[in-house]
């Protein structure tokens, strides 16, 4: 991933600066006591001693939130075991709880809303470096980037007011007498129309991965050296050749990466989703049925969850969308870091 | 050329044209839902906006009412999070470009920093429950806040490192070979040339947390009066958002549209003074 | 300048009735070039001769690689960048806007400073150019492999690997595999833009030796810094300065008995 930040920024600060360490340095030297000389090395042990345990809290804080996902979930985990994972039922009343319906419901709508979102983000990005004129890119890019900066809470009363309605109106109907009559199709776009459900979820999920996929797509297209690109052109390539053959296979490793962090954050989103998702624990076939995420299940109940054992398979809910994340996140970040390795050499 | 690779040619170039379209489409359709969102919130907000919003307290369904406390609330442990997370992230975004360059402990803490980065941040309400509102038998702003400043502080260690290490090590070297000792150095040199981009970390990690919802809903809470007291369960805009607008009273979804508002015009405010602030050349261009 | 190998042929350029036998393949005439306000080149006029070597030269900055990405309008990938004139291939003026830019580029190969392996494999490198133009069956493509591979030398070395990536040759190994994939799509002209500059003595002795062979059936036109390599190479030389054409003859005459003054300060090294 590029920096955040340019670097232009910086040259505007040099000068200021190096006239106040050419002052301070000066004093340092001519007051150069034993006093100070002491006071200097306890200053640079105590930056260094403070710094460092500073790094080291940001390790503690992943481990503590492991540790502590661990201890709330052992409760449940221990009543139900295995099992937990593979079972549907979510009943508060006899306390039985399985996480099979949130599971599915999360892998579902994290996947429906890849196959949608990667291939807008990645003609978003091929529009951005490929075809936009100079003074449309900048706009263009800003534009998108500030779709990531929406909260999501904002998308979630959106898709819950605009969309949902929409869909609900429009289009389900019309999927769902399309496809009527074809075998798989059907059953997957069956049932009344509620505008929320797995579906709605998946297309606002889909709006809200596109900035972090589009982003990266970008800037690893931009890694690609104009003259490889020439050398396809020269050979009497399209525009879309070039990308097809040249840019994607250059920097496969890098949109894999930016893919499977947009797929970290799909997994792990909570308010967009529990908006529209419909909150029901059943794995149903249609995707215009409502579901459960594992996140929407925990915003949704915890406050009101009584009991040890429904608290603690919320827990237990949480211990299992982190561990899902934590690998495709780690997964991501390890395929960038490749990258910028390669890139390197 | 013949004829069969004149029709490979047109072929090919049909395929071209078909691609370039659908990649302007999607191009239009990425701003398509920009636009439409940002329509929506100013249609829906912008009439609900009134002195009130800023003076009552939210109100009790059927009647009317305001946002007062909502905002402070998150204004506060907005600004409470903030001071935690900030120190820690930029001293622990020192170590890893200063102190620890290269070592194991910067490496491992980097990977780690950015899947904290992108994990999703019910998990950390999670946390924060577990180790602070269980324990204290209450829900708190404290907590909040402490959620809050779990999310801040991998932004700011992310921005901190990247902005320090594109400081030259010229710049450090001329200021050791005065004689300077490494925190001087650090503190003169570093983060002067850097603090643009410091600052700019900051205010990104302020705008991710002002919208921030999930890992407020169980340690913070919501509170519908009035309240200054850290200790207990407090207001805050995303929280009444979420249950506003979620409940069937028509003037609640109104308050839940001017809040939604209000954040999202902060949010994005943020979001462009931080890109402002770290290209200036930008407008040149 | 007396080491050239290829002397005699030069001296049959010169002795023959030069006029008949020379045909125009390319025409520059009158050609500006702006990258935005800034006027690269002025009024440039010259020739390129079907199957002949011409080698484009002068200081950095002087406008020959600019020159040469006119010609198979490279240029127009960038915005801000126009040419104004005319550059004609067999009578036709490619500066035309409705040129079609792909067919003109599959006829004006080209070849540039560092090699640009795709990412794939060496077969395929050779394989991909071809397909965009003709409907090959497998056999005849193996064939075809086989003939650009043979034709820059590189068959011997690579005939084991062929479905290695292309990425895991040497430099001039990979720069060779530029021009095998630029020769198997059988276009007209060559552009080499310093295809040596980033190469060791050795594989540029093998790549001059190839632009020699290719000549025979290959209208050429290179870009170089290095003094030698022209009078080495090319037929036909043009001395650029400043976005000027100061001078265009055959080399022979280029190098030893140049009509301006500064092309013989740059020929001889006073300044460049």
């Amino acid at each position: 991933m590029r920096p955040l930040l340019s670097l232009s920024h910086y040259n505007c600060v040099q000068a200021r600066v190096s006239g106040s360490v050419v002052n301070n340095a000066v004093t340092a030297v001519a007051g150069r006591t034993s006093s100070t000389l002491a006071r200097n090395k306890l200053l640079d042990s105590l930056l260094r001693i403070s710094t460092r345990s500073a790094a080291i809290v940001v390790l503690v804080m992943l481990t503590g939130v492991i540790l502590s996902l661990v201890d709330g979930a052992l409760p449940a985990l221990k009543t139900f075991g295995f099992s937990f994972i593979h079972t549907q039922s979510w009943n508060p009343v006899t306390e039985k709880f399985g996480a099979a319906a949130p599971v599915y419901g999360t892998i579902v709508t994290s996947l429906i809303a890849m196959l949608i979102g990667v291939p807008i983000s990645i003609g978003i990005a091929i529009f951005i470096t490929e075809l936009c004129p100079p003074r449309l890119k900048r706009p263009i890019s800003t534009a998108i980037e500030l779709l990531a900066g929406i909260p999501s809470i904002i998308y979630g009363i959106w898709g819950l007011f605009v969309l949902a309605p929409l869909l609900q109106k429009y289009v389900q109907p019309l999927l769902i007498g399309a496809f009527e009559n074809v075998p798989v199709l059907s059953s997957l776009f069956a049932g009344p129309p509620y505008g929320i459900g797995i579906l709605t979820a998946s297309l606002i999920l889909s709006i809200m991965v596109l900035p972090f996929i589009t982003s990266i797509t970008r800037d690893v297209f931009e890694t690609v050296p104009p003259m490889l690109k020439e050398s396809a052109y020269g050979l009497g390539c399209t525009t879309w050749e070039v990308v097809r053959h040249v840019v994607l296979p250059f920097t496969k490793t890098g949109v894999i990466g930016g893919v499977m962090l947009g797929l970290g954050r799909a997994l792990g989103e909570t308010m967009a989703v529990t908006f529209v998702i419909g909150n029901a624990h059943r794995i149903s076939h249609s995707l215009l049925a409502p579901g459960t995420t594992i996140s929407a299940s925990i915003a949704n109940e915890f406050t009101e969850a009584d009991g040890e054992l429904y608290t603690s398979s919320l827990i237990a809910l949480g211990l299992i969308l982190f561990v899902i994340t934590f690998i495709v996140l780690a997964g991501a970040r390890l395929l960038l870091l490749r990258m910028k390795r390669a890139e390197g050499h | 050329m013949n004829d069969s690779s004149m029709t490979l040619y047109k072929r090919r170039r049909r395929r071209n044209q078909a691609a370039m379209v659908l990649s302007c489409g999607a191009a239009g359709a990425g701003m398509v839902a920009l636009v439409w969102i940002l329509a929506t919130l100013v249609l829906k907000g912008a009439s609900g906006v009134s002195l009130a919003v800023f003076t009552q307290m939210t109100p009790p369904p059927g009647s009317s009412g305001g946002l007062l406390n909502a905002i402070f609330g998150s204004l506060i442990q907005t600004l409470v999070a903030t001071l935690i997370g900030t120190p820690v992230g930029i001293l622990a975004g020192t170590y890893m470009a200063e102190y620890g360059r290269n070592n194991g402990l910067t490496s491992v803490v980097r990977f780690i920093n950015d899947v904290l980065l992108s994990a999703p941040s019910i998990v950390v309400g999670l946390f924060v429950y577990e180790i602070m509102v269980q324990p204290m038998g209450h829900f708190s702003a404290w907590a909040g806040c402490v959620a809050l400043s779990i999310l801040v502080l991998p932004v700011v260690v992310r921005t901190t490192e990247d902005m320090l290490l594109l400081v030259p090590d010229s710049l450090r070297e001329a200021a050791s070979a005065l004689g300077a000792p490494r925190w001087l150095v650090i503190q003169k040199v570093c983060y002067r040339a850097a603090r643009a981009g410091l600052i700019t970390g900051t205010l990104l990690a302020i705008a991710r947390i002002s919208g921030e919802t999930a890992p407020l809903l169980f340690t913070s809470l919501n509170n519908q009066f009035w309240s200054v007291n850290m200790n207990a369960p407090m207001a805050n805009l995303p929280v009444v958002i979420f249950q506003f607008a979620l409940s069937p009273y028509e003037d609640w979804q109104q308050l839940a549209w001017v809040g939604a508002l209000l954040i999202t015009v902060a949010v994005l405010s943020l979001n462009i003074i931080a890109r402002t602030l770290s290209s200036p050349r930008a407008s040149d261009r | 300048m007396q080491t050239r190998p290829n002397v005699e042929l030069t001296k049959t350029v010169l002795t023959e009735p030069v006029a008949e036998t020379l045909q125009e393949k390319v025409s520059v005439r009158n050609l500006n070039f702006y990258y935005g306000d800034y006027k690269a080149l002025k009024s440039i006029s010259l020739p390129l001769y079907d199957r002949k070597v011409t080698a484009f030269i002068g200081p950095s900055g002087c406008g020959k690689s600019t020159l040469l990405r006119i010609l198979n309008r490279m240029y127009d990938l960038y915005p801000g960048q126009r040419a104004e004139g005319e550059v004609l291939l067999d009578g036709k003026n490619i500066l035309d806007p409705k040129t079609d830019l792909n067919l003109l580029r599959a006829r004006i190969g080209m070849v540039f400073q560092k090699p640009t392996p795709f990412p794939m494999s060496i077969y395929d490198n050779i394989a991909f150019g071809i397909r965009l133009y003709e409907k090959v069956p497998k056999s005849e493509m193996n064939d075809r492999v086989e003939d650009a591979l043979k034709r820059t030398a590189l068959w011997d070395e690579v005939k084991d690997k062929l479905h290695a990536s292309g990425l895991g040759l040497s430099g001039g190994q990979q720069q060779r595999l530029c021009i095998a994939r630029s020769v198997a799509v059988r276009p007209q002209v060559l552009l080499l833009d310093e295809p040596t500059s980033a190469l060791d003595p050795i594989s540029t002795a093998k790549i001059e030796e190839l632009i020699y062979q290719l000549k025979v059936d290959y209208t050429i036109a290179i870009v170089t810094h290095n003094m030698q390599q022209a009078a080495r190479a090319a037929d036909f030389s043009a001395f650029m300065y400043l976005g000027e054409l100061i001078e265009f003859g055959t080399t022979d005459q280029v190098f030893t008995k140049p009509r301006e003054s500064r092309t013989e300060d740059y020929i001889t090294g006073r300044f460049g």
